[in-house]
């Protein structure tokens, strides 16, 4: 008897994340098994994530080392430098990398915390002398050494370090774990004098007994993260009044390197997975409404690796707060835009980037640090190399789970990876032996999805010629100086005059795109565009139908993609299936 | 100048008899103008035996006046007595406060003994204890504040609070800026307590030594009246001395006024006769 098709399409799949709390046969489509090197992008899609654009050209004080942290300073003048630190040196700038370790400092561990504050920027580091630098002395020295220092003892050689309410704030030191000092008004030098100060907080932990991991700064609130509780002080613009307003028990920080100020709340990791500070006052620690609810076993099992480094940044550009277990090589993408039911935020995973650190510049840049130096988070190459974007699907069952399923087409909906080719995969009843399929996404031509550009190379532009194309796939046109396809090299210019410095002709016999340089055709592809401008030209969208096979009761799709310079997204997957028997 | 030298003065000298007999019975009256005149120095000698002689009146008033022993006792028991030796005549007066008031000086003496000594004692011990009490009082109270500052140190977490500024936090500071000033004011008030506890312990000794003295004081103020008595009596008996003495003075006026006149009378008969034996004779 003949059986019904059943068309299932899975709109936008994945766009809630990774889920691995809840059963799978309950799992909306919506939820991804496995969303890695993914993240969701601003229609709400899941699409690959974008890519390492390595800056650093020259590492020598790097050496084999990874960056451990990135800071831009930023005075008054408009000053700027890049500091980031890594190879047990302070180094500086985004090409070169220029050590700036103050002579006679030694240095043997890089879990650094720099701050910028009033024209200075800061380094803490437990059991280091804090070291600063500003733009007037043009090199970064020991703290102790700046005229009018004051208190700077190894008893405030702490690892946590705050710019906050007009003073710096430092904790966590090498046996004290209970104090935080803070430093005169708008001097970060004196610790000593002044309204400078302190306060133990072993009388104040509702545990009785904590110790302080993070110090951050929200609503005129000092919040002092514990390692299983949180103190909230308010009036910390004057911390010898300032007075405890909450406490939290049972919810801390596990990292200092964890807690990112979102401008309306600050989001940090605890020992349950990431919270919000905000939401965590609200329900006293329930943990119910953790933010990370979606991975939450994923997430404490890496937080309980021992000496884990970890990472963090909040991107408001691209809407995402990074946390990289760093140790073991995961980055964990959450989405802030906006919650799920259960008040989770939707969380991608980032596999084996080597991101290190971040830090974001002023003009709304990612900076990433890795082995490779100073990068910045754009493009969608890995330091020139390919990366893998990844979904899986949680077990689908189509409405009626005991009924068995033929799995006869899929048919995707892609949006972008120009030229790439997309693996389907897919298997039956929880199985992990996938049947798989290779699809691959024509390229894009001229417009690229979100990608079409404005290579501007020197010299055309020195002709005032503008050019457009994808310069990744050497597609370039000319603009008013193009004189059409050849099969060898034109000899009369535009209109039928002389050939003019800037014509251009794209030869379809060797495939290759010339321009008119110093009298003479040049390979574009040898020019190197001085910048590229991008304009939103339409977008790639691939539907190629996939044969299925097999049959299950219920069924796990998945797609990869290797993402070499292209963005690609997943717009729906429809799946046709046939519905059998009930078994 | 007796008679015969009169009359011989009359008649010059020798001739005295002369001129009596010249004069007749102006012998006779002489005679008894003598005897006149001899009675009249009888009279002097009677008076003055009367008066100043032995067991006269004068003898008889130093008798009547004659210092007269007395005991004066007051209601409290204290005695004070007057008496005279009476071989030598040297006056004794003895004063004696009653045992229960000798007690009691004895008493209030050896009480401002100690408060002398007491007030002469330095005081910084003194003050010393003062403050020591001033901050026995003071501590709980103190304590309860400290207690409570604690406790609101502790509900705002601040209990841990070091400030370059405050030392703690402005509230502790205050709170010991004000139990310093407190410890300060108690300092300088048990000092100006010891200086005036000496004062007092000295006016105190004073008048405990004045009060020492009131019993005899008081003896001595009782001795008024009783010394008044015995003036009175002395008096008394000087009156009537007196009243005695004018008395036998008057009666022996008397009588010498009666003997003068008695001589007053035998002389003038005597005259008359001698001036009228005689009246020839000079005439």
């Amino acid at each position: 008897m003949a059986q019904e098709i059943k068309s299932i399409t899975l709109v936008a799949p994945a766009f809630k994340g990774i889920n691995t709390e809840d059963s799978p046969l309950a799992q909306d489509p919506s939820f991804a098994e496995s969303a890695d090197n993914a993240v969701i992008d601003k229609r709400g899609r899941i699409a690959a994530r974008k890519g390492l654009s390595v800056l650093t050209t020259d590492k020598t004080e790097l050496g084999t080392g990874n960056l451990r942290a990135i800071k831009e300073f930023r005075d008054n003048l408009g000053n700027t430098k890049i500091f980031s630190v890594g190879n047990n040196k302070i180094l500086s700038g985004t090409t070169v990398l220029a050590d700036e370790t103050p002579g006679s400092y030694t240095i043997t561990s890089d879990n650094w915390k720099i701050v910028n504050f009033n024209d200075n920027v800061y380094f803490f580091q437990r059991g280091y002398e804090p070291l600063v630098y500003n733009n007037t002395g043009g090199a970064v020295v020991k703290l102790s050494t700046v005229a009018g220092a004051a208190g700077v003892v190894a008893a405030m050689y702490g690892n946590e370090v705050l710019a906050a309410y007009g003073r710096l704030w430092t904790a966590d030191f090498t046996t004290d774990k209970s104090t935080v000092y803070w430093s005169d008004l708008l001097i970060g030098h004196d610790w000593t004098g002044g309204t400078s100060g302190s306060i133990n907080l072993s009388k104040v932990w509702p545990d009785g007994f904590d110790e302080i991991v993070a110090l951050s700064a929200h609503n005129n609130l000092l919040i002092i993260f514990g390692k299983h509780s949180i103190v909230v002080y308010e009036g910390a613009d004057s911390p010898a009044t300032m007075r405890l307003v909450d406490t939290i028990a049972g919810v801390g920080c596990v990292d200092r390197d964890t807690v990112q100020y979102t401008g309306t709340d600050v989001l940090f990791l605890s020992q349950t997975g990431l919270r919000s500070f905000g939401r965590t006052v609200q329900e006293k620690s329930m943990p119910m409404s953790s933010l990370s609810g979606t991975i939450t076993t994923d997430i404490i099992r890496l937080i309980r690796e021992t000496g884990e480094i970890f990472r963090s940044v909040y991107h408001p550009e691209e809407s995402f707060y990074l946390i990289t277990f760093t140790n073991q090589a995961i980055t964990f993408c959450f989405d802030v835009r906006g919650t799920l039911e259960n008040g989770a935020y939707r969380v991608t995973r980032w596999p084996g980037t080597g991101f290190t650190c971040y830090g974001r510049k002023d003009n709304g840049d990612l900076l990433i640090g890795s082995r490779f130096g100073i990068g910045q988070y754009t493009g969608y190459k890995d330091n020139s190399l390919s990366y893998r974007f990844k979904y899986f699907s949680p077990e689908l069952t189509f409405g009626d789970a005991s009924k068995l399923k033929f799995l006869k087409r899929l048919r995707p909906t892609l949006v972008g990876g120009s030229g790439a080719n997309a693996i389907f995969t897919w298997s039956y009843d929880f199985g992990t032996l996938f049947s798989s399929a290779e699809v691959g996404i024509r390229s894009q031509g001229r417009s690229d999805f979100n990608l079409s550009e404005y290579p501007v190379y020197s010299e055309l532009s020195g002709y005032g010629i503008s050019s457009t194309g994808d310069v990744d796939i050497g597609e370039v046109v000319v603009v008013n100086k193009f004189l059409g396809d050849f099969t060898s090299a034109p000899t009369i210019g535009s209109g039928g005059g002389a050939l003019l410095e800037g014509d251009s002709y794209f030869d379809t016999a060797a495939d290759i795109f010339y321009v008119y340089i110093s009298s003479a055709f040049v390979d574009l592809d040898t020019l190197v565009p001085a910048s590229v401008g991008e304009f939103s030209d339409g977008e790639l969208v691939s539907r190629n139908a996939i044969n299925a096979n097999g049959s299950g009761s219920t069924i796990t799709i998945g797609l990869e993609a290797d993402i070499n310079g292209h963005e690609l997204s997943i717009q729906d997957i429809n799946v046709l299936a046939l519905i059998g028997k009930t078994l | 100048m007796d008679l015969k030298e009169i009359l011989e003065s009359i008649g010059g000298a020798g001739n005295a008899v002369n001129t009596a007999a010249a004069l007749g019975l102006g012998t006779a009256g002489l005679a008894l103008a003598e005897k006149g005149y001899s009675d009249l120095g009888d009279i002097g000698e009677r008076a003055y035996a009367g008066l100043a002689g032995e067991g006269g009146l004068a003898e008889q008033l130093r008798g009547m006046l004659e210092f007269q022993p007395y005991t004066v006792t007051s209601a409290t028991g204290g005695q004070f007595g007057m008496t005279q030796d009476p071989t030598t005549g040297q006056m004794t007066y003895q004063m004696a406060t009653s045992p229960e008031e000798q007690a009691l000086q004895q008493q209030t003496l050896a009480n401002a003994g100690m408060f002398f000594n007491q007030a002469a004692m330095p005081v910084d011990q003194r003050e010393q204890d003062i403050f020591q009490r001033m901050r026995t009082a003071m501590s709980p109270e103190e304590e309860r504040q400290r207690l409570e500052m604690e406790q609101r140190m502790a509900a705002q977490g601040r209990l841990g609070v070091r400030t370059a500024q405050f030392g703690g936090t402005p509230e502790q500071l205050a709170l010991a800026k004000a139990q310093e000033e407190a410890r300060n004011t108690a300092m300088l008030n048990a000092m100006q307590f010891a200086g005036q506890e000496q004062q007092r312990q000295a006016q105190l000794g004073s008048g405990m030594l004045a009060s020492g003295y009131v019993p005899q004081a008081q003896l001595l103020a009782a001795l008024q009246p009783g010394m008044t008595a015995a003036e009175r009596q002395r008096q008394s008996l000087s009156e009537q001395a007196g009243a005695y003495g004018q008395t036998y003075a008057s009666g022996l006026q008397g009588l010498l006024s009666s003997a003068l006149g008695q001589a007053n009378i035998a002389g003038g008969v005597g005259g008359n006769i001698t001036r009228a034996a005689l009246g020839g004779l000079f005439g």
